[in-house]
């Protein structure tokens, strides 16, 4: 830095690497995002508005709304006991669990639902025996199922670190106030975890309700049935119904930018206290 | 005085390492007991044993006559004072304190009454309603003490409160728990490395060393009476002097001091002469008349001005060269001002022999 020239106090370098990161940004992540909003706008917001509250439409966000909401219900909550025994007890193995929790992020989601497949399907190594009394693929549970697998280690992701630096004297001293363990959990070991669960919970959530490659295998990308909102583009698209796509493809973009806006804002106000 | 708490024999090992060995002591009530110790002696160890936070592998906790050895930490009553506070960061002062009282289950009006009371005692009021990260150290250490008192503790332990302080801080805060404690009499194990902060707020001082309490007593004795060699160098300088007793007189090469008390000694017993750097007499014609015996003659290789004292180096007449160190006070200083390779006669006001255990571990039934 010190080669750049100062002119009387003005530094070129500022003004200079921020015009060449917004250049970088501009074509790879700025104009794709703009050019979703300029399209689907484009021949008014009428027709906008109309294929928004299309039945299919409106189908595919609710199931992918509620279906991302049991698996971040669930992730969170195992995500958080699994937080809690992996830094309170040091067993046999217990690396290697750590280790197997944080891995669906590094499958390829369709892996992740073709191996789901493989599990529950007609055929598969469970669903064989099971098929026969009830139906796990195809339907939205296998939706949930694949939203789970993916977005397993997020929230135990964001947890577990908080968890280890939280100080152990904290809970110590409430055991020798009188607190039960579930009393400390529930007191002075939660509200710590806070701000860490409800970055969990959006990280898990905005993850699961973009959720693809996993789904697409699992759904069977019924319309009204088991389709998505991001099936719901892909099967627009692919019918040439472009307006239609782009219409929901403009709500989980707002919708991931609002999530995240959340994210950013909150975390700083959730850690205050 | 009655016994507000015991421990007695208490032991514990870590596998094949022991790190605490036949603790005895009591508490009583209002009193303050310090174990002091360096880091590794056990003291944070047996604090947490009688927290109820670690097990003993012998021993007994008894707490006002009630034998807690094996109740879990939540059913002892013992208020904990944590080094870092430990105070409950997403709770205001009000509901720190109230917090042991809500556990119990106790009414609204209860709480309140009970809050409000500590609130003053500790002189919080302005800062009710904060959270603890809006606290200065010695503000939260108050919540700390207040939030241990709230449920009426058997007994309140004080893990080394002053170290995450400023000097200056931890000096004023000393004397205001010391004059807390005795205000509301209840009894207190503080546990510190720092001698001085063990010297001014404890009723008793407990030495450890090595898992062992090496000596037991009031402030005063510790000091001015060691019966150990450890206790003696921990708690201050001290200048040693190997020798020997015959017929009530400590001997070495060219000394000759006749003991007042402590005649325990066998003849021809090998022993340590200790004395203190300000226990030091230098004769003046003008004050012969302070009662001191004459120890020996040295030089003076050092002198050095530490702020409110001066100190001296002396060889001491002896074949192996010895140095001993001493002290002045400026009214001395200016008095009879001393030079470099200047001659003494040393003599002593205070002095201790004790026996003569060149190792620590020899005095320890065990080997470390």
């Amino acid at each position: 830095m010190s080669s750049v020239r100062h002119v009387r106090g003005f530094d070129i370098a500022k003004p200079l690497s921020i015009f060449t990161m917004v250049g970088v940004m501009l074509p790879l992540i700025l104009l794709p995002l703009a050019s979703i909003f300029i399209y689907g706008t484009s021949s008014g917001l009428d027709k906008f508005w109309q294929a928004l509250i299309a039945p299919e439409a409106i189908f595919a966000l609710q199931l992918s709304l509620v279906t991302s909401f049991w698996a971040t219900l669930f992730n969170v909550i195992f995500g958080l006991f699994a937080a809690y025994v992996l830094t309170k007890y040091k067993f046999w193995g217990s690396n290697a669990l750590t280790v197997i929790i944080s891995l669906p992020t590094a499958i390829p989601t369709a892996v992740a639902g073709f191996s789901l497949l493989l599990l529950w399907g007609p055929y598969g190594l469970l669903g064989r025996f099971t098929d026969q009394y009830f139906h796990i693929m195809f339907t939205a549970f296998a939706i949930i199922l694949a939203n789970i697998f993916v977005t397993f280690p997020l929230a135990f992701g964001v947890i577990k670190p908080v968890f280890e630096t939280m100080s152990q004297s904290l809970e110590e001293a409430s055991a020798t106030m009188g607190a039960t363990r579930w009393q400390t959990f529930w007191h002075v070991t939660l509200p710590s975890l806070r701000g860490a669960i409800v970055t969990g919970a959006l990280l898990t959530f905005a993850r699961a309700i973009g959720e693809f490659g996993s789904t697409i295998l699992v759904s069977g990308n019924l319309a009204s049935r088991t389709q998505t909102a991001p099936l719901y583009i892909f099967a627009k698209f692919n019918e040439g119904q472009v307006e239609a796509a782009n219409a929901i493809a403009i709500v989980l973009a707002l919708f991931s930018f609002f999530i995240f806006s959340v994210l950013f804002f909150a975390q700083s106000w959730l850690d205050k206290k | 005085m009655n016994i507000a708490a015991s421990f007695t024999d208490i032991s514990k090992k870590f596998g094949e390492t022991s790190i605490l060995e036949d603790i005895n002591f009591d508490v009583s009530e209002g009193e303050i007991v310090v174990l002091l110790g360096a880091s590794g002696s056990g003291k944070t160890t047996i604090l947490r044993i009688i927290a109820g936070l670690e097990n003993c592998n012998t021993g007994k906790v008894i707490l006002h006559g009630k034998d807690v050895t094996e109740l879990p930490a939540r059913e002892r009553g013992v208020g904990v004072i944590f080094q870092n506070y430990a105070l409950f960061p997403q709770m205001t002062v009000e509901k720190n304190i109230g917090y042991g009282l809500k556990l119990r289950k106790k009414s609204k009006n209860e709480i309140n009454k009970k809050v409000d009371e500590l609130i003053e005692l500790v002189h919080l009021e302005e800062h009710r309603q904060k959270y603890p990260s809006q606290l200065s150290g010695g503000q939260q250490q108050r919540v700390a003490i207040a939030r241990a008192l709230a449920y009426n503790p058997e007994i309140l332990l004080f893990d080394e409160p002053f170290s995450a302080l400023d000097a200056q801080i931890r000096q004023k805060l000393r004397r205001e728990i010391r004059h807390l404690l005795k205000q509301i009499n209840v009894p207190a194990i503080f546990i510190t490395h720092d001698q001085e902060e063990a010297l001014e707020i404890g009723d008793r001082i407990a030495v450890l060393n090595q898992g062992k309490i090496e000596q037991i007593g009031t402030p005063f004795d510790v000091y001015n009476k060691p019966s150990t060699e450890y206790v003696a160098t921990f708690l201050g300088t001290a200048n040693l002097i190997l020798g020997v007793v015959n017929n009530g007189v400590f001997e070495a090469e060219n000394i000759d001091l006749k003991l007042t008390d402590d005649l325990f000694f066998k003849n021809g017993q090998s022993v340590k002469l200790i004395f203190r750097p300000e226990d030091v007499f230098l004769r003046h014609p003008e004050n012969l008349t302070q009662n001191y015996q004459k120890l020996i003659d040295g030089w003076i290789e050092e002198i050095s001005f530490v702020g409110a004292f001066e100190r001296i180096t002396v060889r001491i007449n002896f074949k192996n060269g010895q140095l001993i160190t001493f002290t002045r006070p400026k009214t001395e200083t200016e008095n009879f001002p001393l030079q470099i390779r200047q001659k003494l006669e040393i003599g002593l006001v205070r002095f201790r022999i004790i026996p003569n255990f060149p190792l620590t571990h020899e005095r320890s039934a065990k080997v470390y």
